[in-house]
């Protein structure tokens, strides 16, 4: 266990020291001279001169790469290089919280999504619950993110009457066909103790899906078009979710079809082992064996797959940070391009950069923690 | 949900695991026992469905003009689920269960598609760039098929289907262009990684592993932060993000093809490695690896459209679809077509995409097919 801890460790140095060499030559990709580039033509000859003197263009580029890693680790960033002058650092720290908020939520509201779904297309496999889920994902897979997000405000932000009335509409077909299926399965039970409790939980179930409805009909929430309100604000918690919620359902979309179709994959091939066929035999009932017995051993990939989505999410929330106008790492980054302040670009790339491996690291390690199987053995 | 219920989906739970498989073999099983009874049924279900779709599609969009456009939007779409319901019955009854419409309506569409961007500048298109010309058009016009703007005209005048055509061109020009790229340098690298094994590979990993250290779209912003934004800088960059995906895909595929016997074989009557690289390894790694290409080519005109959206790709006058989505935001809300027309080609070009890729790689894939 500690070896395969110390070898992921031992990787990752190449890795981290190739990504500070990319980020910092990234700058000398820069056709021409990267000072008059930022300054553009309006600058002034003394301007000039100290910004070369500010980024160190004079001295050799080796020495710059040095004395620019050592600032690094010691977590200093140093100051935007064009007005208003701020200290990249503090930037950093003030936006990357919105786009963690982001990326967490975005992850746990696909889970939320993704793994009822796939329980019951497994369980249903072949059936057309599967197919017509199965089609769904597929196609969700191929929504580009800011395609999703502008139908999501067209939609919720913009009609949101005519999601009012499908929501209604859903909710009360749904309604009936959990009673009737309780009704029937009723009558084709044998009866005693268990008729009772099934009919009673099938109509629980229907009149909780009705109340719910309802009351989504009466409160229907209404979406902000853009903007964000910070968790810590005086607004309070239920602002900040408001704010949040149409950004991560976006991202939420694709990922819970990606978690989906890798889930019930794994899910198909668990219910075939024998420890299934023995918690059938035993009279198991269905929820049981699919929650209990078979979604465990068939969530490492997902979990897996779940955490590089957690850090690919971190560097892939520009879209909706643009879309919504929020406050976070993906914005800054875009504003930073259009203003050629590169240093806060170099900034912002490395700190996702590092991120997201030590990050996928962190889930390889975890993996053969939670894996037995892969403890050992590894080629 | 009761216990009877696990014996009557005992069938259902012995499908095999194959996340992909549209229709698990006991299903096909299922319909090949039911066919002769369905036959008829089929055909008129198809015929049919096709006919009643093409006058819901009519109907929807060129006789009802004065009522709402949610009435005709939903009459439409019903219309094309139903040309779509009964094509798939009727491709079933005449080529078979294992007719797959979806991949044939991929076909058709990137056919269509491709067309259009090659013979762009012979189709009779209302202009689409250059705004002096179109100060007589009226701006804002609603989709509207059979007239001079079928797919409407945006804020300044400029024809959307022009845009959407010529946007094509811009796409697959790039994102093809990208997948060459990578594909070239991607799979040379991997191939020679993925025969000498040892230190090469190391070295190769470590290099593909920094370069997928960074997310995609931080990467193509960091490279498109410095480059200026033309087709040739936005197609090495885009070529550049596909390269670590490539180097791993034919360095995996060329670890199969290098331990089977006929690789063996011609080592053991002498043949150099380069040879052996060349003429035995090669022509196996390149159908996977190209039948990869349709889905890197997908997610690389998603990453185009991205960074056009973002103003960070081709900029206006010359339309892409990412641009012109972005330009039609101010005004989506009461004019939706102006990112819905070209939003829905983007969708269905990449949808298509992915159809097609799915489709090859299960051809060809070694890796898909259980040898």
């Amino acid at each position: 266990m500690l070896r395969t801890v110390g070898q992921k460790l031992l990787h990752l140095v190449p890795v981290l020291f190739l990504v500070s060499l990319a980020t910092f030559f990234m700058l000398e990709l820069i056709p021409g001279d990267p000072a008059a580039v930022i300054l553009g033509p309006d600058g002034t000859p003394e301007q000039y001169a100290q910004l070369r003197d500010e980024m160190g263009l004079d001295e050799p580029v080796l020495e710059r790469y040095v004395s620019w890693l050592g600032d690094t680790v010691r977590g200093d960033l140093g100051r935007s290089l064009v007005p208003p002058v701020q200290d990249v650092r503090e930037m950093i720290q003030s936006r990357l919280p919105v786009t963690l908020e982001l990326a967490a939520l975005a992850i746990v509201m696909s889970l939320a999504l993704a793994v009822p779904v796939a329980l019951y297309a497994a369980y249903r496999a072949g059936y057309r619950f599967d197919r017509t889920a199965n089609s769904f994902a597929f196609g969700a897979i191929s929504v580009p993110s800011f395609l999703a997000a502008l139908l999501l405000v067209f939609f919720l932000v913009f009609h949101p009457d005519i999601v009012r009335w499908l929501a209604l509409i859903a909710g009360l077909g749904l309604t009936a066909w959990l009673a009737q299926r309780a009704l029937r399965l009723a009558q084709e039970y044998p009866a005693g103790q268990g008729r009772t409790r099934y009919l009673a939980l099938g109509l629980g179930g229907a009149l909780l899906v009705l109340l719910v409805t309802l009351f989504l009909w009466g409160n229907w929430p209404e979406f902000p078009r853009q903007g964000f309100v910070r968790l810590t604000s005086d607004e309070g918690i239920w602002a900040n979710l408001r704010h949040a919620f149409l950004p991560a359902l976006t991202l939420a979309l694709t990922e819970a079809a990606v978690f989906m179709r890798l889930l019930r994959s794994d899910l198909i091939s668990t219910l075939q082992d024998d420890f299934i066929l023995s918690a059938k035999a035993k009279g198991m009932p269905v929820w049981r064996i699919l929650v209990r017995d078979a979604l465990r051993p068939s969530s490492f990939s997902l979990i897996t797959v779940a955490g590089v989505a957690l850090g690919r999410l971190i560097g892939g929330t520009v879209i909706v940070e643009t879309i919504f106008n929020l406050p976070g790492m993906g914005t800054m980054i875009v504003d930073a391009i259009g203003a050629h302040d590169f240093r806060v670009v170099q900034a912002g790339v490395l700190v996702i950069a590092v991120f997201y491996v030590t990050l996928n690291a962190i889930i390889d390690i975890s993996y053969a923690y939670l894996d037995p199987r892969i403890r050992r053995g590894r080629v | 949900m009761a216990e009877s219920d696990i014996l009557l989906e005992d069938a259902a739970l012995g499908v095999t695991a194959d996340g992909e498989a549209p229709t698990p073999p006991d299903e096909t099983l299922l319909r090949v026992t039911i066919r002769p009874r369905r036959r008829g049924r089929r055909l008129l279900v198809g015929i049919g469905g096709i006919a009643v779709g093409l006058v819901l599609v009519v109907v929807g969009t060129m006789v009802l003009q004065d009522v709402s456009a949610v009435l005709r939007v939903g009459l439409t779409l019903a219309g094309f689920g139903l040309i779509y319901l009964g094509a798939d019955r009727l491709g079933r009854f005449l080529f078979g269960e294992e007719f797959e419409t979806a991949v044939w309506f991929s076909v058709f569409w990137l056919g269509l598609i491709t067309l259009a961007a090659v013979f762009a500048d012979l189709l009779p298109l209302a202009e689409s760039k250059d705004v002096s010309k179109t100060l007589t058009t009226p701006t804002l016009l609603r989709p509207d098929l059979f007239s001079a703007h079928p797919l409407g005209t945006d804020r300044q005048g400029l024809d959307i289907l022009g845009g959407v055509v010529y946007g094509a061109r811009v796409s697959l020009i790039v994102s093809i262009g990208a997948v060459v790229i990578g594909m070239i340098i991607g799979g040379v690298i991997g191939i020679t990684a993925g025969y000498y094994r040892g230190k090469t590979e190391g070295v190769v990993n470590v290099m593909a592993d920094s370069m997928l250290a960074f997310p995609p779209l931080i990467l193509l912003l960091g490279m498109v932060a410095v480059l200026e934004p033309s087709v040739r800088n936005v197609t090495i960059a885009l070529g550049v993000l596909g390269i670590p995906t490539y180097i791993r895909l034919s360095r995996a595929n060329t670890m199969v093809f290098a331990q089977r016997e006929f690789v063996l074989a011609a080592r053991a009557l002498g043949a150099k490695d380069r040879r052996v690289i060349f003429r035995e390894l090669l022509p196996n790694v390149a159908l996977p690896v190209v039948s990869y290409g349709f889905i890197v080519l997908g997610a690389l005109i998603v990453a185009e459209a991205s960074l056009s959206f973002l103003g960070l790709s081709i900029r206006r006058p010359n339309p892409t679809w990412g641009n012109m989505i972005a330009a039609g935001q101010t005004d989506f809300d009461r004019h939706p077509h102006l990112v819905f027309a070209p939003g829905i080609v983007l969708f269905l070009t990449v949808f298509a995409l992915n159809r097609v890729g799915d489709r090859a790689r299960k051809l060809w894939d070694p890796r898909q097919s259980r040898l």
